[in-house]
């Protein structure tokens, strides 16, 4: 039984070719693609109408859940649990409470930032298909590809193997999954 | 990656003369200085008035010196994408000798008038007219700065300071233009040499000045915070100014073609940047009073929880600090060529708001209260900045006049001009 099909990967040479290439998958509607290059292309993202990350969102939720942590933490400790009076303060003011939120909304955003990242990539990934091509080193050198997953809703073998080869793609290969 | 620098005008701006602009802003500036003039006649308005210039131009001198902060910065970086900022800068930068000009009354008024703005300039001052005893020489607290404290001190400090930032500015105004005609890179090696040494000379003329020119008005407090406060406002209005500049030149036509979103995306982020950051020294400085309590220092926030004062310290902490924060945290609105200059406006205006807060509250009655915010001797702050401003956008338009939009020789212009971050929107 042959294994089933991830997708279409074609080989470009240069730059401009992959860009090119991906302007005009992008306009015919796939969604489950990808580039591949050794190194970042500037405009690669808008090329391939990226979206801007959500990473951010995810950021500003952790700096709020920091903020509130510290200032219920100081709260709770010196207002609430256990009362005590230090240094003639108040049990509580959000003055002396400020630098610990401060320092926990940085940390807990830095949190954040790094598990979004992590989330939004479904790293770690320890197995992709596209390492199974055999000229997959090249595309860590000299080489560009364009990966055309079958579980597009518009991946079709014949259609979509055309479209590759009509924007330049070489050696037009199917991968394994 | 392909080159743009092909569609980029590097026509002199004589297609869109600003000379119009440049007259209206000096007629403007004039009638402000003349208003402001004015009011000295009327009786009882010229301690008022005199505040009122001083505030005017610590602000419009806190904008210069955070430009030619900012110019210093972005050589010291070797930056790329400032190289177009860098250029406004430097034209503004030629409004310094004329805030020097400006400043020259003030000087005029410490050695005739001692007492008008600053209290402990006339060591026989009675203090009980501003709710206090004995007189400013029998003050311990004077008696012991009174080596700082004094008009000489005063005088030197704000000739040496100004004749420090002119000569900065001259030579990185020289550099950046004498390029233009020649592309000779030593220019560039000149101006990271003299911003290695101009950062450490700016920070102690700031600091001492701002100490003299604004702390000094209580000069019972401390507070070590003081100059950092002040450059934080310093870059927060220059950068403010700067937005609002490239959009104007984007607006008129000139920046077509040259000014992408990764610029403003760039300066935006500065901009967020320094609301963070002057909060943090604003609220060190306020923390630390707080948290010691000792009289000599939470006097200055006392008088400034005094009536409608504490209302002016609400709007400094969620229009200074909030409102700026929330806004320009999204990534559309630091991009966004409507939103950002009126954002930009708007800090401005608070950087402007937060040195009445400093200045005014100095001006006590009898019984030591500060007089209120809102009163008739605001209309003579309006006029000084307006008359002051005046001044600085014709020196700004008048320099913008004489050379090219952009530094087209500069070795890092090709970077600017295809300035790129990873994005999408």
């Amino acid at each position: 039984m042959p294994a089933p099909s991830y997708g279409l990967i074609a080989t470009f040479e240069t730059t401009a070719e992959v860009m090119h290439a991906a302007e005009t998958v992008r306009d015919q509607g796939y969604k489950f693609w990808d580039v591949i290059s050794p190194f970042p292309i500037h405009g690669m993202d808008r090329a391939m109408g990226m979206r801007r990350s959500k990473v951010p969102q995810v950021s500003f939720l952790g700096g709020l859940a920091g903020f509130t942590t510290g200032m219920s933490l100081i709260w709770w400790t010196g207002a609430s649990n256990y009362k005590l009076i230090v240094g003639g303060k108040p049990y509580f003011s959000p003055m002396f409470a400020f630098p610990v939120s401060y320092e926990l909304t940085i940390l807990f955003t830095a949190f954040a930032t790094i598990i979004g990242m992590f989330l939004f990539n479904r790293l770690p990934m320890h197995y992709h298909p596209v390492l199974n091509y055999e000229k997959f080193h090249r595309g860590t050198n000299d080489r560009f590809f364009i990966v055309i997953e079958t579980r597009d809703p518009r991946f079709d073998p014949a259609a979509t193997r055309a479209l590759l080869e009509q924007i330049g793609g070489r050696e037009i290969t199917e991968l394994e999954d | 990656m392909s080159t743009p620098t092909a569609s980029v005008s590097t026509a002199p701006v004589g297609a869109f003369p600003v000379a119009p602009g440049a007259t209206k802003a000096l007629m403007l500036g004039l009638a402000g200085i003349g208003l402001t003039a004015l009011g000295l006649f009327l009786p009882g308005n010229t301690a008022s008035v005199a505040l009122s210039w001083l505030i005017g131009l610590v602000f419009w001198i806190g904008v210069a010196l955070g430009m030619l902060l900012l110019v210093m910065i972005h050589h010291l970086f070797d930056a790329n994408w400032s190289v177009l900022l860098r250029r406004q800068y430097e034209h503004w930068l030629s409004s310094l000798p004329w805030l020097a000009l400006l400043f020259v009354p003030l000087i005029f008024v410490a050695w005739t008038n001692p007492t008008l703005i600053w209290k402990w300039m006339d060591p026989h001052f009675d203090l009980a007219q501003v709710g206090g005893h004995g007189t400013v020489g029998d003050d311990v607290l004077w008696a012991k700065k009174s080596g700082f404290l004094s008009i000489k001190v005063f005088t030197l400090v704000t000739a040496v300071s100004f004749a420090v930032w002119i000569a900065l500015a001259r030579i990185f105004r020289r550099n950046s233009f004498a390029q233009d005609s020649d592309g000779d890179v030593r220019w560039t090696i000149s101006s990271h040499k003299w911003s290695a040494g101009g950062i450490p000379l700016m920070a102690v003329t700031l600091t001492l000045c701002v100490i003299l020119w604004v702390k000094s008005l209580d000069y019972h407090w401390f507070s070590t915070m003081y100059g950092v406060w002040y450059f934080a406002g310093c870059v927060r209005a220059a950068l403010s100014v700067g937005a609002i500049m490239l959009i104007w030149l984007w607006v008129r036509g000139d920046f077509k073609g040259i000014l992408n979103d990764n610029h403003l995306h760039s300066i935006g982020q500065l901009m967020f940047a320094f609301t963070v950051f002057w909060a943090y020294v604003t609220f060190s400085q306020y923390f630390l009073i707080w948290n010691a309590n000792v009289p000599e220092e939470t006097f200055w926030y006392n008088l400034r929880e005094h009536g409608d004062w504490l209302w002016v310290g609400m709007v400094l902490l969620f229009g200074h600090f909030l409102a700026p924060f929330l806004t320009l945290i999204h990534y559309p609105v630091k991009i966004n060529k409507k939103l950002l200059p009126v954002v930009a406006a708007f800090i401005a205006l608070i950087v402007l708001l937060d040195i009445c807060y400093n200045v005014m509250p100095a001006k006590k009655l009898p019984n030591g209260d500060p007089y209120p915010f809102l009163q008739g001797g605001l209309i003579w702050t309006l006029t000084s900045v307006v008359g002051i401003g005046g001044i600085c956008v014709w020196a700004y338009l008048k320099s913008f006049a004489t050379t090219k939009l952009i530094p087209i020789r500069d070795p890092r212009i090709g970077e600017c001009l295809t300035y790129h971050q990873p994005h999408a929107d």
